[in-house]
């Protein structure tokens, strides 16, 4: 495999699940192309100006930052049904139509939800 | 031989994927190397001492893959988070022989050299 799409689509803070494919997701660049897909819930992780600090955990969004290389694509209906669209996204996401979105999933040799 | 890796996130008996993964790897074994990496709740599966009453119990069932070659492993940030810590050779005294605890870097390690990737998650 020289590619992994790593797609998330649970909340941030509500569980383990954005923190821990973040991990998985920076630990896999280097080794393969790496794109990480927000999907459905998940496209909260792309609202800029989260504030953690209340919960005692990291802010989510500034580990994405810290991996600059990492290709992170939000799944644009998601985040206009989520009320999202005028809100600040952080400046690394791309917005990605139902079909690049796809498109991006099956140019990847493999899918990895958690 | 052709490699196949099978990834797990959730604890044991709160589905079925555990059991799943463990006909999929028995079948495959066969023809495939196996991994089978363990992250988030399911660094839980490989504990010793499970007796869980209506399942089959998934710490020996993982044991038996080890034993026939399937290599088995589970993040060490989320087992340490979870209380299971590494022996020097990433055994820990409160699993089943066979899986190991070990680096989130084995996970692109084994992506990157297998042929397929089954992520079983809810």
């Amino acid at each position: 495999m020289r590619s992994a799409f790593y797609l998330l689509d649970s909340a941030p803070y509500g569980s383990e699940k954005a923190f821990g494919i973040i991990n998985a997701a920076a630990v896999s660049l280097g080794r393969m192309e790496v794109t990480l897909g927000l999907y459905g819930d998940g496209a909260y992780l792309a609202l800029a100006n989260q504030n953690s600090k209340g919960l005692g955990v990291p802010n989510l969004a500034d580990i994405l930052y810290v991996y600059g290389e990492l290709r992170v694509l939000a799944h644009e209906f998601s985040v206009v049904k989520r009320g999202l669209f005028e809100e600040e996204l952080i400046e690394m996401v791309e917005l990605a139509d139902e079909g690049d979105f796809l498109e991006a999933i099956e140019d990847s040799d493999c899918l990895i939800l958690l | 031989m052709k490699t196949l890796t099978i990834i797990l996130a959730d604890g044991p008996y709160i589905s079925e994927y555990a059991q799943i993964a463990y006909k999929i790897a028995d079948a495959a074994l066969k023809r495939y190397h196996v991994n089978i990496f363990l992250y988030l709740d399911a660094v839980h599966m490989p504990r010793e001492g499970q007796n869980p009453s209506f399942f089959a119990n998934e710490g020996e069932l993982f044991a038996d893959l080890t034993e026939r070659g399937a290599v088995i492993r589970a993040c060490s940030r989320c087992a340490a988070a979870r209380g299971y810590f590494a022996n020097e050779d990433g055994s820990c005294k409160d699993y089943y022989d066979g899986p190991k605890i070990s680096s989130l870097y084995d996970l692109p390690e084994m992506l990157s050299k297998s042929d397929k990737v089954i992520c079983l998650c809810r």
